[in-house]
């Protein structure tokens, strides 16, 4: 009897999610996915040329009872960091048994983060790289690192600029903003697979994934991978002076009234009013 | 979910950021001290910076999105135009992936009191640039 949450029913998402629904100790699911179904979608998806235009997550649920008809499905409808809609997402983290992150952005798996800490809930998140060259998977217990842990360790960054600007293609030897080619569809459901896998073996509180990051390469790729299906792990410890997650783990908790008011006064002694 | 409406960014900034600040300003000369202010769902720290020769006025903003997102500083004191200064006045100070610590933004290990310190580098590299024409510290990479 487990309530799985899970952010994210894109391309990796449904992929996942479609693994996870076929194991009984699910009977519990709620998706959350603001996003539209888009022509361009088609290729990598589940999901049907006739279903575009209608909200992944209301298409994700069709799946799942047609699936599983006697799987519960909640969907939200909504963007996970909207200030507006946190209450149902956070009734939602506060039931649930385990999370699945596959949001592709780094506010959203901050954000994620810090609801799991709140309620305890241990997750995983599955990221695959641009080409569809490998992938990662993390797991995340509530008394371990965090997300700021890992990606602290792992040197991640958020882009500094989101208004990358033409590149100049006269000064070929110029700056070149990153981008991003999609994976084909085999890529995503070997690190969707792989993202299960870990997402089942948390549902048993006492099993160790054995790592905390796992990178798997599907291809190789000169100077960064040397040769296609190696395997890193990577465990990472919880940083004691991580400034995303001590406070948590300090147990220094002020409630949020109390909060409020202390912020107002820090706020009123360093303004210039 | 912002700096200044969800529960995660109000606790950071009562526990983490404005504890930083008030020890940044402590014992300070009262016009080198940070002063804060709420802009919509922005925290705008002004404060003045001396690296070397002259003092310059400087603003630190600290977007909805922070600490995930860096904190963007701009200079408000008129530059001359210079390498690693961007559209705005605004400070080239982190860059995505780089390999120097100090130059990849860090919200598990960083304040917006680091972002100060990041500042007054960069304008004691600027006084340098100014005197001889050579940025003193090498590219990020």
């Amino acid at each position: 009897m487990a309530h799985l949450v899970q952010v994210g029913v894109g391309s990796g998402g449904i992929a996942v999610l479609d693994a996870l629904a076929r194991d009984e100790r699910i009977t519990r699911v709620t998706l959350i996915e603001p996003d539209i179904y888009k022509p361009h979608n088609v290729y990598r998806h589940l999901f049907s040329p006739a279903d575009v235009g209608q909200p992944k997550a209301e298409l994700a649920r069709r799946w799942l009872e047609q699936l599983r008809p006697a799987l519960t499905v909640e969907v939200l409808q909504v963007d996970l960091c909207d200030p507006a809609v946190q209450a149902p997402i956070e009734a939602a983290f506060a039931q649930a048994s385990v999370g699945v992150c596959a949001a592709d952005n780094e506010l959203a798996k901050f954000h994620f983060d810090s609801l799991a800490r709140k309620y305890g809930l241990s997750w995983t998140l599955g990221e695959v790289l641009s080409g569809g060259i490998g992938g990662w998977v993390h797991c995340f217990r509530p008394a371990g690192a965090c997300y700021g842990c890992v990606a602290s360790y792992l040197q991640r960054t958020m882009p500094t600029d989101e208004n990358q600007p033409t590149p100049d293609y006269s000064a070929p030897g110029g700056p070149v903003y990153e981008t991003t080619i999609p994976a084909s569809r085999a890529s995503i459901a070997a690190i969707a697979s792989l993202h299960a896998l870990s997402t089942l073996m948390l549902l048993d509180a006492a099993a160790d994934p054995g790592f905390t990051s796992l990178l798997f390469t599907l291809a190789r790729v000169p100077g960064m991978f040397e040769e296609p299906f190696r395997v890193h792990r990577f465990r990472i410890p919880r940083n004691l002076d991580c400034l995303i997650c001590k406070d948590h783990h300090a147990n220094r908790l002020v409630d949020a009234e109390k909060l409020d008011v202390a912020l107002d006064e820090a706020l009123g002694r360093l303004g210039d009013a | 979910m912002g700096l200044l409406d969800s529960e995660a960014g109000r606790r950071r900034l009562l526990t983490v950021e404005l504890p930083v600040i008030e020890q940044y300003n402590k014992d300070r000369d009262p016009e080198y001290r940070i002063v804060v202010q709420k802009v919509g769902t922005s925290l705008v720290l002004k404060y003045r910076l001396k690296p070397a020769h002259n003092v310059y006025q400087v603003e630190t903003r600290l977007l909805s999105s922070y600490p995930t997102v860096p904190p963007e500083t701009r200079v408000i004191t008129a530059l001359l135009h210079c390498p690693h200064l961007l559209e705005g006045q605004m400070l080239c100070l982190w860059r995505q992936g780089s390999s120097r610590i100090t130059s990849r933004w860090d919200p598990s290990r960083f304040t917006c009191i680091f972002a100060v310190q990041a500042a007054w580098r960069w304008l004691a590299c600027y006084e340098v640039w100014h005197s001889t024409g050579e940025w003193p510290l090498p590219e990020a990479k």
